[in-house]
């Protein structure tokens, strides 16, 4: 379980939104907008294709999104840094800690690691499956749509919330009830 | 030099998708039942950074552009499903990866569990395309030329409502 200090963020919300505002904005004036979801697409693709060529081979959306079927490209590179520059971040703030069941999930649903694994795994599938869905994330959508004044990304982030907002409460809060 | 670019611009996103708590499973649930706002703080400062910086880049000629199409009720729906996820995982899928790499076990399991739904929506693509995702579509429509107004001119103000709300908004929720 986390002690609350770990929990405390090292930046304040202020700082973080401006940095992720400058990343954005340095992302646009150099090659494009921020986004994450489609690298999913791109890593399956590529990996099945590997595996079973002939299956890749029956999906056009997948042909199409990871065009030339390669993982060397600025989009891919710019999801596996966000990895990367986490773990840095971590480490140097003495941050990395193992840690399989967080603190408000043991607190609601008990502390069993393999409840909380499948929910993990069952919350991702729903999750990317909604956001290859809309055509974006909370980076391409909600970050890079919203900033650019595009009309689909506030329908995307609207409904977005409204559902995770009830999810969020439905799920954590029932005890209270 | 452009891969690596992407990967210092991702590194940079991740640092501080990591240092502000935002891949903090903690963090987003308590801002999606709105106890603790800091999350909501964070990503009003992003999208008001973001509309001024974009938009002014934007006016200068400078900016890269790509705005995604909008498709009806195609996207709401979509929408409706991630905040499902969102809320079950406790991440989104960028900040998976960032938590992933701290040692969040739980995010392995969003980061495989998202390949999963992303390979199953490649393959009933074919069918959602003919289906819901092909009514309602508008193209890459913006707010600012649905209304006929420069894009500086509407961003700017809105990206300062945005800073200022930010700031106004209290970090603890009243719902607790």
């Amino acid at each position: 379980m986390e002690s609350p200090s770990k929990v405390k963020p090292i930046l304040p919300w202020w700082a973080g939104g401006l940095g992720i505002g400058l990343v954005l904005i340095v992302a646009v004036a150099l090659v494009q907008p921020i986004g994450v979801s489609t690298q999913y697409v791109v890593f399956d693709g590529v990996l099945l294709r590997a595996l079973l060529p002939a299956v890749a081979a029956q999906s056009p959306y997948l042909e199409e999104t990871a065009e030339g079927w390669s993982l060397l490209t600025y989009e891919f590179m710019f999801v596996l840094g966000v990895p990367l520059g986490a773990f840095m971040a971590a480490l140097a703030t003495g941050r990395l800690a193992w840690r399989g069941v967080p603190r408000e999930w043991s607190s609601r649903f008990g502390p069993s690691p393999g409840r909380r694994l499948a929910w993990s795994f069952i919350g991702g599938f729903i999750l990317l499956f909604g956001a290859r869905f809309g055509g974006g994330c909370t980076s391409g959508h909600m970050i890079s749509g919203l900033s650019q004044l595009a009309m689909s990304s506030l329908v995307f982030s609207s409904t977005l919330f409204v559902s995770g907002i009830v999810t969020a409460r439905w799920l954590y809060d029932r005890r209270s009830r | 030099m452009k891969l690596l670019l992407g990967l210092v611009l991702g590194a940079a996103f991740g640092a501080v998708l990591q240092l502000s708590g935002a891949s903090s499973h903690t963090k987003i649930t308590n801002a999606l039942r709105l106890r603790d706002l800091a999350i909501i703080k964070l990503i009003l400062a992003a999208i008001g950074a973001g509309l001024i910086g974009v938009h002014l880049l934007d006016a200068a000629g400078l900016a890269n552009m790509q705005v995604k199409d909008l498709y009806l009720p195609g996207v709401a729906i979509a929408g409706l499903i991630f905040g499902v996820g969102f809320a079950v995982t406790g991440y989104c899928p960028g900040t998976a990866l960032a938590a992933a790499a701290e040692g969040k076990v739980d995010a392995w399991f969003t980061v495989v569990g998202g390949l999963f739904g992303a390979v199953i929506f490649a393959f009933l693509y074919p069918e959602l395309e003919a289906g819901l995702l092909s009514v309602g579509r508008f193209g890459p429509v913006t707010l600012h030329r649905a209304l006929g107004i420069s894009g500086a001119l509407m961003a700017v103000p809105l990206g300062l409502l945005c800073l200022w709300l930010a700031a106004r908004l209290p970090e603890k929720g009243g719902l607790s």
